[in-house]
């Protein structure tokens, strides 16, 4: 079946409401990444045998990552009219007792985290029901109540190889809205308004790079997602297309119909097999049902999505490099301008942005550039995903309007240290960031204050470190993964970084002198200044940072 | 833009003091051109620009806030205003010639350039490696494989490894028999690193894996005199061919044969 009509798109609507709400039990096991990491995929093969063996009234389906990964394996267990129960930390032994119990309309309760009555998913909304008094309430965990789900909107409650799921949320309407009724212009102007800026790390306004990418000369361009994803504790992007492939290719679809482009590309890392996996079940399903393709929805406009996988290669995130890498030659950047949007993949004009960037355009579209600038703060609208990792107690993705302080992310959403111990520090940016200490906790997080504190946004990971973490030793971790993962083409980079991780040994060795961490200093400003691209002119801020910050670390090293 | 075929001159500010340039030209030519020192190791007329070896940088006015960038990868355009001597400048490009006298210890030319600019010591750690075929002189400016690839076609040569394990030489550094024996990256090589030599019968490129290029005997001294598969590679692109009869003789026999026979001189 194709979708050429309203009425054809609001019947796959309710086509998809019933596979979410199917009138009988209906079981989710999280199996992205992180819950399969745990026995998650062991525990759905356990159901699926149980099920098919005993209990054929049950619907049991894969889930994406709800995102409280230290719970994980995380379970759903919606009883037709009741709350959706979310179980945590499933092992497989549990498996019999969940199916039998959902059978009579129950739950084990000692399992439960948490219960949820209804649902925005922004696109759509969905009345699960009252019932389980003794079990918490969603609001009522920290860990979920200081979020706001716009993106992760579906993650961990819809299965993510269902395409009718997608839609029974209110999913490619957005599209249908923009293809069918707006001028691309119209679009454009909406993703402007609404302030996205790229979630990629730098920041640029999306809209403003699209109108660029729009007027560039030449028939043929690309848009490309940037999946590439190589900063050491990030993987919201690996969740987001894990949990939710269709909102990354529903935002590029009206992406592409906004910019007047049919061929996209989705460069990601071999390294996420489930991602890509999922990423083409999710485009085959989507050219079946006219949604890519020739034709789209019947209006004669022509766009289809292809992969590129990277070797993986930290650089090859960064935009020359990765156009390089996509046409099969070596990922080393190339000076700019030109820029993609004017010379980019197979010298065609080219839109980069980011997975997440991407995400956000269905919202946008669907509720209105004000509705979106209303979330965050000025100058930084919407909400941005982080992966909460390191020694923080609640590890996983974490979902916050732009503007959110460390504070609330770290002590409130996180708990604080890991095991009781006290934080000291949080690493934003991945190796292109800093330590940020944690007498500097209510900095918000937004791409100007995280500037002045001396990191950067990133593409969101936030690595907690606690008392018993070394800084200089941190510093000197992200140094030799930037050396590392640097493409040698320029000398400060090249040269640079791995003299400063001989510096770092030298005085981690005890064997260093004030002269070392002069010098030490004075290497960092150059390769920050004089790199070529991002990865070394960002590549020394761990250091430049725990040296501002935690200069007696340093000084207790040297040599008595 | 060219205004009837001719280049639009344009004011542009170094160091505080006004001069006219051609619009477009690469800045650091323009400041060649009007004796403003900048040194440069990665830039040739020939090539893109590369911006690489990042020796050229210097700092670009905007509305009164500066930016580093490399001299060889800006545009003359009019009002543009440039810094070339601002102790910010001064100091990074200083610790870059202590980058590269740690990483090519033998290269007389860079310790001469650094000295030039007062740089004659490096705190850092001296790269050292064994029968290393490019003798410890090479800082990875890539114009012989630029070269190779972008004007000869021949992509005999290329990176290996990346980061500071980054090295040239030919794949699996195995005899290459794409290699033409051109020796254009010898040429263009601006610290002399690449080496070759030529034997009675071959031209051996020592720092390429000693690929080996047989040379083409003179068909009428019977001398070498240039790698047979470059002569084969040149006669492929001549239209028309040259002769028969002087096709495969040296230059200096070919000089000889042809005033010769212009002279109605008897040729022996
Ligand atoms: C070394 C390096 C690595 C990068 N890695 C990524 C990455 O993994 N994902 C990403 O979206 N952007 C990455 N970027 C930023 C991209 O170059 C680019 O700015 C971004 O993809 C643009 O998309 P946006 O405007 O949507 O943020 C990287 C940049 C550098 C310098
Ligand atoms: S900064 Fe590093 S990664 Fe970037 S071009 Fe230079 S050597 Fe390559
Ligand atoms: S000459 Fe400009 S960077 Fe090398």
């Amino acid at each position: 079946m194709k979708i050429q009509s309203a009425r054809d798109l609001e019947s796959a609507r309710r086509e998809g409401l019933i596979k979410i709400q199917p009138g009988r039990p209906r079981i989710g096991v999280g199996t992205s990444s992180c819950g399969i990491a745990v026995g998650g995929m062991a525990l759905y093969e356990r159901m699926k045998k149980i099920i098919q063996d005993e209990y054929p009234d049950i619907s049991l389906v894969k889930t994406g990552c709800i995102g409280f990964c230290k719970e994980e394996p995380i379970v759903s267990v919606s009883i037709p009219g009741k709350s959706l129960v979310l179980l945590h930390k499933v092992q497989p032994d549990d498996a019999e007792r969940i199916i039998s119990l959902a059978m009579e309309g129950r739950v084990p309760q000692e399992l439960a985290l948490c219960k949820i009555q209804d649902w925005d998913h922004i696109t759509g909304s969905l009345v699960h029901g009252g019932g389980f008094d003794g079990i918490k309430d969603y609001d009522e965990i920290p860990f979920f109540a200081n979020q706001k789900k716009i993106i992760l909107r579906n993650c961990g409650l819809i299965n993510p190889e269902d395409i009718m799921e997608y839609i029974g949320t209110g999913g490619y309407f957005p599209a249908f809205k923009a293809i069918t009724s707006m001028e691309p212009e119209a679009v454009i102007e909406e993703v402007k308004r609404s302030g996205l800026r790229g979630r990629g790390g730098a920041g640029f306004p999306a809209g403003i790079k699209w109108e660029i990418t729009k007027k560039a000369s030449g028939e043929e361009k690309y848009i490309v997602c940037n999946a590439d994803e190589g900063d050491p504790g990030a993987y919201m992007n690996r969740n987001e297309m894990e949990s939710d492939p269709h909102m990354l290719l529903e935002g590029m679809l009206i992406g592409a119909y906004a910019m007047g482009v049919h061929e996209g590309l989705i460069y990601i890392r071999a390294e996420y097999p489930l991602a890509i996996e999922r990423l083409m079940v999710a485009l085959d399903q989507a050219r079946s049902l006219g949604l890519l393709g020739k034709n789209i929805l019947n209006s004669g406009f022509d766009f289809d999505i292809q992969i590129a996988t990277g070797a993986g290669a930290f650089v090859c995130g960064e935009s020359t490099a990765l156009a390089a890498s996509i046409e099969g030659k070596t990922g080393r950047p190339r000076i700019r301008p030109p820029r993609l949007t004017e010379k980019g993949v197979f010298g065609r004009p080219t839109d980069l942005n980011n997975v997440e960037t991407w995400c956000n355009v269905p919202v946008i579209i669907a509720k209105g550039a004000s509705w979106f600038s209303s979330v965050g703060a000025k100058g930084n609208t919407g909400t941005k995903v982080f992966s909460l990792v390191g020694k923080v107690d609640n590890v996983g993705m974490v979902e916050v309007p732009l503007g959110t302080s460390l504070n609330t992310i770290i002590f409130d959403i996180g708990n604080g240290g890991a095991q009781g111990r006290r934080v000291k520090a949080v690493q934003t940016g991945g190796p292109s960031g800093g330590c940020i200490p944690v007498r500097l906790f209510d900095t918000p997080v937004d791409y100007e204050s995280l500037n002045k504190v001396g990191t950067m946004m990133g593409s969101g990971g936030l690595v907690v470190m606690d008392e018993d973490t070394n800084m200089a030793d941190i510093a000197r971790y992200f140094i030799s993964f930037a050396s590392g993962e640097s493409c040698g083409k320029c000398v400060p980079c090249r040269e640079g970084l791995k003299h400063m991780l001989l510096i770092l040994n030298r005085l981690i060795a005890g064997k260093g002198t004030v002269k070392d961490l002069n010098l030490l200093k004075e290497l960092s400003e150059t390769v920050q200044k004089t790199s070529l691209c991002g990865l070394g002119q960002t590549a020394p801020n761990p250091v430049l940072t725990t040296m501002q910050y935690f200069k007696e670390e340093y000084d207790e090293l040297l040599e008595a | 833009m060219p205004v009837n075929g001719r280049k639009r001159m344009v004011t542009i500010t170094i160091n505080k003091n006004q001069y006219l340039a051609e619009e477009g030209e690469i800045f650091l030519l323009t400041a060649m051109r009007l004796k403003i020192d900048i040194p440069h190791l990665c830039y040739e007329k020939a090539l893109d620009p590369y911006g690489s070896c990042r020796l050229c940088m210097v700092e670009v006015v905007t509305c009164g806030k500066t930016e580093m960038t490399p001299a060889c990868t800006i545009k003359v355009h009019n009002g543009l205003e440039i810094l070339t001597d601002t102790p910010e400048v001064i100091k990074h490009r200083n610790i870059l010639f202590e980058l590269y006298l740690a990483e090519a210890p033998k290269s007389e030319v860079i310790k001469e350039m650094a000295a030039k600019y007062g740089v004659t010591k490096t705190r850092f750690l001296k790269k050292i490696v064994h029968d290393d075929p490019l003798l410890g002189k090479c800082i990875l400016c890539g114009l012989c494989v630029r070269v190779c690839s972008e004007i000869m076609g021949t992509c005999a040569i290329n990176f290996i490894n990346r980061g500071p394990f980054t090295v040239v030489n030919t794949p699996f550094y195995e005899h290459n028999p794409d290699c033409a024996g051109c020796a254009a990256c010898a040429r263009v090589c601006p610290t002399n690193a690449i080496v070759f030599e030529d034997t009675e019968k071959d031209r051996v490129m020592r720092s390429w894996s000693g690929t080996t290029v047989p040379m083409m005997t003179c068909s009428s001294c019977n001398k070498p005199f240039a790698p047979e598969k470059l002569m084969h590679e040149i006669q492929s692109r001549l239209d028309p061919q040259i002769n028969e009869d002087i096709r495969n003789m040296c230059p200096e026999c070919r000089r000889r044969y042809i005033s010769r026979r212009e002279m109605k001189i008897p040729i022996t």
